[in-house]
């Protein structure tokens, strides 16, 4: 068994997910509140062109690009760290997007100046320098990135004390909470071709980044000590790295909102797939990562029709119910062994 | 003489028993009014609403920080929120009723300390109605009070539903209240004021009062007019798929100021405003092009 | 012996052994303490050194001060270019560092990891080169793990671990080795076969720099340095009586050194 799970190859890995990806856009597109009937009739009536074209494709491709984004930051958080319960939240950018959704909305109508900005940024710009900005100020907590352990801590302190900040703003104006739901729980409703270019863009950069600087991620496997022994520049390959996780995240959790789970699970489910190096997993990742929030997207669309469940309650009992299942074969084969 | 003081007993006896009101609240439980209460806290602004209402404002010493209207409770202390109420304010105020939701926190506590607490949440029209009448009874207000007080809000109702032409009465309506889409359905408490000026929701009863709506089922029931329950990021012509809506196309629009809002969602003895509120939009924002023909035919000779 | 001709006072010429490494006034200081004191030191290149001494003298902390891993006050050379300044890349092929402990995180497979001791001496987004995959090959064959190249390393034995992180560390091809307890959990068999590796590469004019704790083991090298308390009380040749007692001194001469079919071995002193 563990013979063939290192010769599986990565490329064929990566041609399946991409296939999936492919095959749960399409399904997203013919699935929703009428179902397939769309399809077939988009041709003819314009409402049906309109909702297959305009709402349910790029809500499908958005909803892969943005998996894609937390997978591979996913993937990269668990390797900047050695840690296998990193998710791409660590950093306090989850906790930064939700106060930056939450200073746009209580700010919004108040002052003019800001009420203009505000507008063209929209809220998802809010989301995003929210998230960027958090990341920053755990990097300043931290005072650079030398020490890994000081990272996480400034992290979790920058995650709790944003949390905070959100909870007495909406604590102080209810109706910015109201504003606010929709975010939280994350979801894909008004995912737009504006909004699929951008996230496919981002990950585009985001992937060759990865992609070029993976190889440090796999020295880093080997400990700190022995990855500058063998002549890696930890320091700036770090903070790049860095740079892009606020990236993808921010990006992601912009159009989305909070999705949690994705991250986390997604390169878990790559490395029971196949073993490899860092530059597969970072790549097989972002695909699994499209996939599950694919899946997901599906299943609250069409669970409760007309009605529709918050993504992030479906990512977590997909990938939460994978992973068990997967700790308890291998719990049952080790027993046997 | 014993017998005179025997009787006057057993009258005093049975008038301040009868003076005793015995309340069943949203909690279920019995509450016991002995006296008409002459110091009152409410945490819930329809509660703090329907005590003006009936003419016991003077009552109030102290009031949650969202309630906001009549303009005179405006000096009156703040106690909290309806979720997070001070309970050391509340108490140091020394009152003889406490009004709250039966969703708020605190209740066992205030019982605990001493206070009388009665717990009143009215969510539907009938809510408002059985509202009025059982903190009428708890602030001994005669029942024909609390009746009239009813009377006049249902009546401003039907004014205000009268007040639409005939060809606005049918059209389909889709009501936001947030933006994730929640909408309100027919099951609401917006969507009963709605169901009662004669408009259609097209979220039906059966999603629950206030589901999370899939955009796509908006855009596919074309609704005729769309009110927005909050004002901010009014965006909605960019959504995909929305641009293309007759009701943006349009401008069938209705944005409510956050004030307004408030009210429009607030089951208590200002319904009636509401319901004027919603009927302007509906007058101001129908289709008029039923109406046009039939003008040229009075223009032309 | 890679030597340097040199013309003493009078002008004849006299052939000094090269240095590896030379350490002038070496002051390192962890979490605000100073655990070394004022090393001054050399190692000459091509033989082996293994540094002995109590648990806290500060053995690990000089290895990693010579491998560049930690700030330190003072100079170091490694042949005789200042270690700090020198570029990463030219450093990393020099100086191969195997550490203590070190657990490896991610579940690659034996060949892939053996492989990342390349990097030094591969461009940054190249493949490995066919003269890359002979190195990794000789590396596994030297270690003995050739046979389970293709398994995953969390499915191996905390001896076969070891040996290819040692694989790992001799693909670097590096002139000077710096091990820090390379025979954890190796039994005797492959602590013998680490021995005549180290031999092997000490004659091909690797040096080599050891922290033991197995006495025995460090005995066998050609030079001992004493450390006590952050500072080196002896340095010299494993042979000289003036080690021995040096070693013996350190250790509260609660052992005796003898010798025994031509190699040293140290018994405990009942």
């Amino acid at each position: 068994m563990t013979h063939y799970l290192t010769r599986r190859s990565p490329f064929v890995i990566a041609l399946s997910l991409l296939a999936f990806c492919l095959f749960g856009i399409a399904l997203g597109s013919a699935s929703g509140t009428t179902g397939f009937e769309s399809w077939f009739t988009a041709l003819r009536d314009d409402t049906a062109w309109q909702i297959v074209w305009d709402i349910r494709l790029p809500r499908s491709v958005g909803a892969c690009a943005a998996g894609a984004l937390l997978g591979l930051a996913g993937a990269l958080a668990q390797g900047l760290f050695r840690n296998p319960l990193a998710d791409p939240y660590l950093l306090g950018s989850a906790s930064g997007a939700a106060l930056g959704v939450a200073v746009a909305l209580a700010l919004f109508g108040g002052n003019p100046f800001a009420t203009e900005l505000l507008v063209r940024m929209g809220l998802t710009g809010a989301a995003f320098v929210g998230a960027v900005l958090a990341v920053l100020l755990t990097l300043v907590l931290a005072r650079g990135v030398h020490h890994n352990l000081r990272l996480l801590l400034a992290g979790v302190i920058v995650g709790v004390v944003l949390g905070a900040l959100v909870s007495l703003i909406t604590l102080m104006r209810p109706d910015v909470l109201q504003g606010m739901q929709g975010f939280l729980l994350g979801s894909t409703s008004f995912i737009g071709w504006t909004s699929c270019a951008l996230m496919l863009g981002v990950l585009l950069v985001c992937v060759v980044l990865t992609f070029v600087l993976s190889r440090v991620l796999d020295a880093l496997s080997l400990g700190e000590a022995t990855a500058l022994s063998l002549g890696v520049p930890l320091a700036s390959v770090r903070v790049a790295l860095i740079c892009v996780l606020a990236l993808a995240t921010g990006t992601a959790v912009a159009q989305t909102g909070l999705v949690g789970f994705v991250g986390l699970a997604a390169p878990h489910l790559v490395r029971s797939l196949v073993k490899t190096k860092n530059n597969w997993i970072v790549l097989l990742s972002s695909l699994m990562g499209g996939v599950l929030m694919l899946v997901a997207d599906l299943m609250a669309r069409m669970l409760l029709s007309p009605q529709e469940m918050p993504v992030g309650v479906l990512t977590a009992v997909l990938g939460g119910g994978y992973l068990l299942w997967l700790m308890y074969r291998s719990q049952t084969t080790r027993a046997s062994l | 003489m014993l017998k005179s003081t025997v009787a006057l007993s057993i009258f005093l006896f049975a008038t301040s028993v009868v003076q005793a009101v015995v309340l069943r609240d949203d909690r279920q439980l019995e509450v016991i009014i002995g006296k008409p209460p002459q110091r009152i806290v409410s945490l819930l602004p329809s509660l703090t609403e329907t005590v003006c209402a009936l003419g016991q404002c003077q009552k109030l010493v102290g009031v949650d920080r969202y309630s906001n209207w009549p303009e005179s409770i405006a000096k009156l202390p703040r106690m909290g929120g309806g979720i997070d109420p001070s309970i050391e304010s509340v108490v140091a105020a020394k009152p003889d009723l406490v009004l709250m939701a039966a969703s708020a926190r605190g209740a066992e506590r205030f019982t605990a300390l001493g206070l009388t607490v009665l717990s009143l949440e009215p969510r539907s029209h009938a809510d408002v109605q059985r509202v009025i009448r059982t903190v009428a009874q708890a602030l001994h207000v005669p029942t024909q009070e609390s009746e009239r007080l009813w009377r006049q809000i249902d009546a401003a109702i039907d004014t205000a539903a009268q007040s639409i032409p005939a060809q606005v009465k049918g059209q389909s309506v889709y009501f936001e209240v947030n933006r994730a889409p929640y909408g309100a359905s027919e099951s609401s408490f917006i969507g009963e004021t709605l169901h009662r000026l004669g408009v259609r929701n097209i979220l039906p009863a059966s999603l629950g009062p206030f589901p999370k709506i899939n955009p796509e089922f908006v855009v596919r029931a074309q609704p005729n007019i769309i009110m927005v329950g909050e004002s901010s990021f009014s965006d909605m012509a960019t959504r995909p798929g929305w641009g293309n809506m007759r009701a943006i196309r349009e401008q069938r629009v209705c944005y409510f100021k956050s004030e307004e809002s408030e009210l429009l969602g607030r089951p208590g003895p200002r319904m009636a405003q509401a319901a004027g509120i919603i009927a302007k939009c509906l007058i101001d924002k129908s289709e008029r092009s039923k109406a046009e023909p039939i003008d040229k035919a009075k223009v032309q000779p | 012996m890679a030597d340097v001709p040199q013309s003493n006072n009078q002008g004849v010429a006299v052939n000094l052994p090269k240095m590896a490494f030379s350490v002038r006034d070496l002051h390192v200081s962890l979490a605000g303490q100073e655990v070394l004191h004022g090393i001054d030191m050399s190692f000459v290149a091509g033989r082996w050194t293994s540094i002995v001494g109590p648990n806290g003298a500060g053995k690990s902390t000089l290895l990693k001060a010579l491998a560049g891993l930690l700030p330190v006050t003072g100079r170091i050379f490694l042949f005789d270019h200042e270690l700090m300044s020198m570029d990463r890349k030219r450093r990393a092929q020099q100086l191969s560092w195997l550490g203590q402990n070190e657990s490896v995180s991610d579940d690659l497979r034996v060949w892939d990891l053996v492989m990342l001791g390349r990097m030094p001496h591969q461009d940054w987004l190249a493949a490995p080169s066919a003269h890359d995959h002979s190195v990794v090959k000789s590396a596994l064959q030297a270690t003995q793990a050739w046979d389970w190249r293709e398994r995953s390393f969390s499915q191996l034995s905390g001896g076969e671990r070891q040996r290819v992180l040692l694989g790992r560390a001799m693909a670097v091809q590096a002139k000077v080795m710096l091990m820090d307890e390379p025979l954890a959990n190796l039994d005797p068999p492959h602590q013998v076969d680490w021995l005549e590796q180290v031999r092997c590469l000490t004659s091909q004019n690797t040096t080599v720099i050891s922290v033991l704790h197995e006495l025995g083991m460090a005995l066998q090298a050609d030079d001992v340095a004493v450390m006590q308390s952050g500072r080196v009380v002896h340095q010299g040749a494993c042979s000289d009586a003036a080690t021995h007692s040096a070693v013996e001194a350190v250790f509260d001469k609660r052992i005796a050194i003898h010798s025994l079919d031509g190699q040293w071995v140290a018994l405990p002193k009942l």
